[in-house]
């Protein structure tokens, strides 16, 4: 062992570990209810399921409780595809790739937070 | 000699002749009680003595004799002629090392890293030597697993993190040191710190978990790693909480 | 005279066995759950708008085909990096009692399985209630 190089991967490692917890038990159950439940289980009445998720998305803790799964599961799937990346031989990259994928993370939980305020 | 054979296609590379590795294949009698050293042993007394490959124990103790049998690392003493009978058997060197002569990998930067981390009982106190360091049942089940390691490579091979970062601490050299941290009798936990958590400790690893799956010895080596990361992580934070306070 | 040879490492070595393959598998699941994520962002913007029209749209969007192929794919997706996850979870944290370590599925369901059942079935209970 000739070097060692100082890193604070360990920052990134416990947002990719929150966030991979948040996303394994958040997230299917958000996929089905967009994708299945909203369209094909809640009625034909237009007004009324529109009222019934707006009322349950604006709930201040389910606003709050939005913004923790989306921003820390971002910052796990862009920690992940980062090492995705550095093992397709993009290791090179560096800081680049890090700037790359933490950015577009941090732009959506950024982005997250101004749509769940304005809601 | 019985009266069938298997085909072990062998690895050479003889670097006072060759530039580049060659397969050269031998008939070996055929038993079923035999394994793949056993065949290689017949191969250097009978055929040919120039083929060079480490053993020594026969029975997965030593953990010299590893080598990729058709492309996975394993244990050649631990591996029978009769798993792959009567299919051809290729056997080369293990991955991630350097070949110093046909299946003889160069172990120096492996012995390098495995002293790195400081593998021993690290004391602060100046206690006597004759005094005894006790421990109970449950203070040596927490390290136990770890410490079973018989250095045999076959994780590093197993490794695809290497290639991409070989200056990457590994799983036998990591799990050691989680060993060390795991004893109560060790308080040089801070001093392995440094290197765990640098870039080539612990962050080298993607948890593929073949490390694990390939250990003779059941050590978990990916268990150790993730472990490892958490302790780290933890020592980070507190660095950064309590950037005065002790370490 | 030493001349140790180094070998070259095959560069899609994730292709080459079925640990690699599903190693890969399992990283490439943030892909989609990374597409879902900006979708949940359209998806919550739309809805902040608050007027019936939007809404119309944002259900017709849903009843496509299309969302359906993509919300399925997702949907495995996410399951598939929860139970990987959930799996691997005993060999983060690992517990013992004494001088035995507690077995691994105990852990998998008391810290994973389980709460995902219940965050599951609370989260449809809220929305179908």
């Amino acid at each position: 062992m000739s070097h060692l190089t100082k890193t604070n991967e360990a920052f990134w490692w416990s947002l990719f570990s929150a966030g991979g917890v948040m996303a394994a038990l958040f997230l299917p159950v958000m996929i089905f209810v967009t994708g299945f439940v909203l369209p094909f289980m809640m009625g034909e009445d237009v007004e009324s399921q529109r009222d019934r998720m707006v009322s349950l998305v604006t709930f201040w803790p389910v606003r709050i409780a939005l913004f923790g799964i989306i921003f820390l599961s971002s910052f796990h799937c862009a920690h992940r595809i980062r090492h995705v990346l550095m093992d397709f031989g993009l290791r090179w990259a560096g800081v680049a790739l890090m700037i790359c994928c933490y950015g577009a993370a941090a732009a959506g939980a950024v982005a997250a937070g101004l749509i769940l305020v304005r809601l | 000699m019985p009266e069938q054979t298997i085909t072990l296609d062998v690895f050479r590379y003889r670097p006072d002749e060759d530039e580049r590795s060659t397969i050269q294949s031998y008939d070996v009698p055929y038993y079923e009680h035999w394994v793949i050293l056993d065949a290689l042993n017949w191969i250097k007394d009978h055929v040919d003595g120039t083929l060079s490959f480490r053993w020594s124990c026969r029975m997965g103790v030593c953990g010299s004799c590893g080598m990729m049998i058709n492309g996975d690392p394993k244990l050649t003493c631990a591996a029978f002629l009769k798993d792959y009978f009567p299919r051809a058997i290729r056997v080369e060197p293990l991955v991630n090392f350097p070949v110093e002569r046909d299946l003889v990998i160069v172990m120096d930067d492996f012995m390098s890293k495995l002293t790195s981390v400081k593998p021993w009982l690290i004391r602060d106190d100046t206690r006597p030597m004759e005094e005894e360091l006790l421990q109970s049942p449950s203070q040596l089940a927490a390290y136990k697993q770890f410490s079973m390691c018989i250095n045999c490579l076959l994780c590093y091979a197993a490794c695809p993190e290497l290639d991409g970062d070989p200056d990457f601490l590994g799983p036998a050299a990591i799990a050691l040191a989680h060993r060390y941290n795991l004893d109560s009798r060790d308080q040089g936990t801070a001093e392995r710190q440094d290197i765990l958590g640098a870039e080539e400790g612990v962050w080298g690893c993607a948890l593929v978990g073949e490390c694990t799956a390939v250990c003779p010895k059941n050590v978990d080596p990916a268990g150790a790693i993730q472990q490892a990361k958490v302790a780290v992580t933890k020592d980070w934070y507190k660095r950064l909480l309590l950037p005065w306070g002790k370490r | 005279m030493r001349k140790p040879l180094v070998q070259p490492y095959p560069k899609d070595w994730f292709l080459r066995t079925r640990a690699y393959r599903l190693f890969m598998l399992r990283e490439l699941t943030s892909v989609c759950i990374a597409g879902y994520l900006v979708f949940m962002l359209w998806w919550l913007y739309q809805l902040g708008k608050g007027d019936t029209e939007s809404f119309r749209s944002l259900l017709s969007i849903a009843k496509h085909p299309v969302s359906i192929g993509l919300h399925t794919i997702a949907l495995i997706a996410a399951a598939w990096h929860s139970i990987t996850w959930f799996n691997l979870t005993p060999l983060v944290m690992p517990m013992r009692i004494g001088e035995d370590r507690v077995p691994n599925v105990v852990i998998a369901i008391a810290m994973g399985y389980g709460p995902w059942l219940a965050v599951s079935g609370f989260i449809l209970w809220a929305t179908l209630r």
